[in-house]
């Protein structure tokens, strides 16, 4: 792929061995678990508190007029993409669409998610054109829209979990997946089939539940200190709002998609799927697969093996928790500390692709000036370069196991809170989290290996 | 797959990123060994 940077780099000088990282950030989850078992008895993140921001500006920050220029902004980004996509230069990385979608929508929203709160809620352009839309329905025909049809209970988070698998295969396996035009077909596609949803489940149902990117930048927002409650911008206590998710149908599937496609990404570039593949890939082809259609069904089935391993894994916890006690079927379990992967997804996230927003999100500084790579100057700006000594490789490094850490630790203070709220016995909640433990474990193990030169 | 000794130095470092894994399962299972001794008594 064009995405070059996210940690393709020699690391030298580290004070101990690169594994040597990953037992001490066990031993940071194993203590975090022993404090938290010792020093937070009573479950804290359940009833989050909420306080709205002093002197009004909440309401200003969630006023209609704000809302109606960020759905302005929305639209038109969405529009320049599709236009530069369909019209710009078929160079990827002089193209706004691809570096857009790519890095600044997928990589950078997600930081400001956990910074800032819901923001792409404000910023969708299909939730502002639904809205508009429906507004102008109203107002032209001067009575109420039919109600939209009941939006089923067993689709759940499925359609948001099919969408983020969707953009994965596009982004990881799709061999012109990153070309301008695909980005601005796909994008095009995408409306359509979010549009469809929206007419038929009406606008807030789709964008709630099954708009992909909407549900998985919310997941990420629940992480953050903010929150807009009926019109209003406030703080509540850091994590506080993933104990309040809704355990719908699909969302253990998501949350695995986004573990499982970082993770997948991750694992290309190691001995092992490097050793696989071609024989894979060979199979395909005798198969009577063009070798290019035959390298991504392989892609295919390894993304899908790395979703399945993740969803796995946490299934393995949640029979080992269900092994304690308490009446709780296995399924109840998964729904009940699901939310406690969020932060794991976050780590991964930020520990793989940090370098890959440092880096290729100061393209959008030239390309705002040229956004279709044809020589245009617009700010001025289209002469300006990437800067790639802003981090080095072992600072690099660095950030990417405290991101782990922090991610995991994370995890493990929200499945703590929840399993002292659902068991009644507060040793056999601790006994419960054993399991929890060893999947964090796993998780950050994992992370830290993918990261990692090692290439076995 | 054959085993390729060559490469051991490769293959070891990578295992060892899955040592505390292993400690923590072989923890886990003696634990609830041990727990299901004592219920049984």
């Amino acid at each position: 792929m064009f995405l070059i940077g996210h940690g393709i780099s020699v690391r030298s000088d580290l004070p101990i061995p690169e594994w040597l990282f990953g037992w001490a950030a066990a031993m940071v989850l194993v203590v975090s678990f022993v404090a938290l078992a010792v020093l937070w008895p009573e479950p804290r993140l359940q009833k989050p508190t909420w306080h709205p921001l002093p002197g009004g500006i909440g309401r200003v920050l969630a006023s209609r007029p704000v809302e109606i220029i960020c759905g302005a902004i929305g639209v038109f980004l969405l529009g320049l993409t599709v236009y530069a996509g369909l019209r710009g230069t078929e160079s990827t990385a002089a193209n706004f669409a691809p570096i857009f979608i790519y890095v600044i929508f997928w990589l950078a929203l997600v930081p400001l998610s956990v910074l800032f709160g819901d923001v792409f809620r404000a910023f969708n352009p299909w939730r502002a054109i639904g809205r508009a839309v429906a507004w102008v329905a109203r107002t032209a025909s001067r009575s109420e829209l039919p109600a939209p049809l009941e939006y089923p209970a067993w689709l759940g988070r499925w359609p948001a979990a099919v969408g983020i698998f969707a953009f994965a295969t596009i982004e990881l396996i799709a061999s012109n997946g990153d070309k301008p035009d695909s980005v601005a077909v796909a994008a095009l596609a995408y409306s359509a089939v979010t549009f469809i949803g929206m007419a038929l489940y009406g606008v807030d149902r789709w964008i709630d539940r099954a708009e992909a990117f909407s549900v998985y930048f919310n997941l990420f927002s629940r992480l953050s200190a903010v929150e807009t409650r009926d019109r209003e911008v406030g703080l509540r206590r850091p994590l506080s709002g993933l104990p309040r998710l809704e355990p719908l149908p699909g969302t253990v599937a998501l949350v695995a998609v986004m573990i499982g496609s970082v993770s997948f990404d991750g694992f290309t570039g190691k001995r092992p799927w490097n050793s696989i593949s071609p024989d894979i890939a060979q199979f395909f082809q005798d198969r009577g697969l063009s070798p290019q259609h035959a390298l991504e069904a392989t892609f295919m089935l390894g993304l899908i093996g790395a979703v399945l391993f993740v969803a796995g894994f946490y299934w393995l916890g949640v029979l080992g928790a269900r092994s304690v006690g308490g009446g709780f079927s296995a399924r109840r379990l998964a729904h009940e500390f699901v939310h406690s992967l969020v932060p794991i997804a976050l780590a991964y996230v930020a520990a793989h692709y940090f370098t890959l927003l440092l880096f290729q999100g100061q393209a959008i500084v030239y390309l705002i000036s040229d956004p279709l790579g044809k020589g245009s100057d617009i700010f001025g700006t289209a002469d300006t370069q990437i800067d790639y000594t802003l981090i080095g490789a072992n600072g690099t490094w660095y950030w990417q196991v405290a991101f782990v850490v922090a991610g995991h630790v994370a995890a493990l203070m929200l499945a703590h809170d929840r399993a002292l709220a659902l068991y009644d016995d507060n040793r056999k909640a601790v006994r419960s989290q054993y399991w929890m433990l060893g999947v964090m474990v796993g998780f950050t193990s994992l992370a830290l290996w993918l990261l990692s030169s090692a290439n076995a | 797959m054959i085993f390729q000794i060559a490469h051991a130095g490769h293959w070891l470092t990578s295992v060892a990123y899955f040592l505390p894994v292993v400690a923590f399962l072989i923890w886990l299972a003696v634990t609830q060994f041990r727990e299901r001794r004592r219920e049984d008594r």
